[in-house]
């Protein structure tokens, strides 16, 4: 039995098992400690606060209709970052089966990567607050295509191997090694441009 | 200039995505190739910095707000998978879709049977489908029947 005091203290394995059992309010503490992670995953992936938004609520929905199905191989956090990840793939397929690739894409899947990457010069980004790098980071990965985004997020944030993504998003090893690298390659560039602005 | 596939192993030996065979060919090139280092080394970098750098956002709406959208969506969803998880026998399944073609029959039936002499006579019954409705008027006189199906 638990008691609405306990909840702020309780770990996430102990919510979950409540939640498990129904307590509504041991989840909600959940979603709580994790709107924020999940929620800024969707935003990542999705660039548009409405989808982000929705498709956050979208995953919390799931993780209460599928928690018996948690046995806690990974973290809670992980669990959940990789059930937003799939809606947001999904949606992402959804999206693009209404619109054309962008010419950036097409460029890429028939220029190949001869083309080397911009030498990343010694920190790009040097004298930047951590908050100002995330925000620009994030800003240059607003540039990229979706199926660059997608990749490049999947390999450097969720920490997925090649083959894992390829799986994910339904492509070959080999297109998800060329998105990784065109993705990277936009990013150097992106971040040297926004160098040379500060420079000026 | 580097082939492409080389291009990629380099990548992939930053992402320690090589077997054992192929980081050791890497390696060897490595060592005498400035150009190859230098992607490397940009690879690393790059992948350090997005790594650490995560983007954060916070939900744009308070705490009581968001829980009670995911609690309406959760209860629309309990009712949405309790309408579809309602047992409908395949029989009354038929009979939903059979009613338009019943309906026609029993058209044709009243129209070729000959009728009663009443005057006027008026039906209405219910069919399989709960709100559909027919009735009947037929006059001897004029010999002509007209049904309505509603």
């Amino acid at each position: 039995m638990s008691l609405k005091s306990d909840y702020p203290s309780a770990s996430d394995e102990q919510l979950v098992a409540w939640a498990k059992d129904g307590d509504t309010e041991a989840f909600e503490e959940l979603i709580h400690r994790h709107r924020d992670k999940i929620y800024a995953r969707a935003m990542i992936m999705m660039r548009n606060e409405g989808d982000a938004v929705d498709l956050s609520q979208e995953a919390w929905v799931k993780a209460w209709q599928r928690l018996r199905q948690f046995q806690g191989e990974s973290s809670f956090a992980t669990w959940m970052t990789r059930i937003v990840i799939n809606l947001c793939l999904d949606q992402i397929r959804r999206q693009k089966r209404t619109r054309a690739e962008s010419i950036e894409e097409l460029e890429e899947e028939s220029g190949g990567v001869e083309r080397q990457m911009p030498v990343v010069e010694n920190n790009p980004t040097e004298g930047l607050e951590t908050e100002e790098l995330r925000r620009r980071i994030d800003e240059a990965m607003g540039k990229l295509t979706d199926a660059h985004r997608t990749v490049l997020v999947l390999h450097e944030f969720d920490g997925l191997e090649y083959k894992e993504i390829a799986k994910r998003v339904g492509i070959s090893i080999g297109t998800v090694m060329s998105r990784l690298f065109y993705a990277r390659r936009r990013m150097a560039t992106l971040l040297q441009s926004l160098k040379r602005e500060r420079s000026e | 200039m580097k082939t492409t596939e080389f291009t990629l192993d380099l990548q992939a030996y930053v992402d320690g995505e090589l077997d054992a065979s192929h980081r050791a060919e890497v390696e060897r090139v490595l060592a005498s190739d400035a150009e190859a280092r230098a992607l490397v080394e940009g690879l690393r970098q790059l992948s350090e910095l997005v790594r650490t750098h995560e983007p954060l956002a916070r939900v744009p709406e308070s705490r009581e707000f968001y829980w009670s959208q995911i609690q309406r969506r959760i209860a629309a969803a309990e009712v949405a998978e309790g309408r579809e998880a309602r047992p409908a026998s395949g029989a009354l399944n038929w009979l939903r879709w059979l009613a338009p073609a019943l309906g026609v029959a029993a058209v044709a039936v009243f129209v070729v049977l000959p009728r009663p002499s009443a005057e006027t006579t008026t039906l209405a019954s219910n069919g399989p489908v709960e709100d559909a409705v027919s009735m009947t008027f037929r006059s001897d006189a004029d010999g002509v029947t007209i049904h309505w199906i509603n």
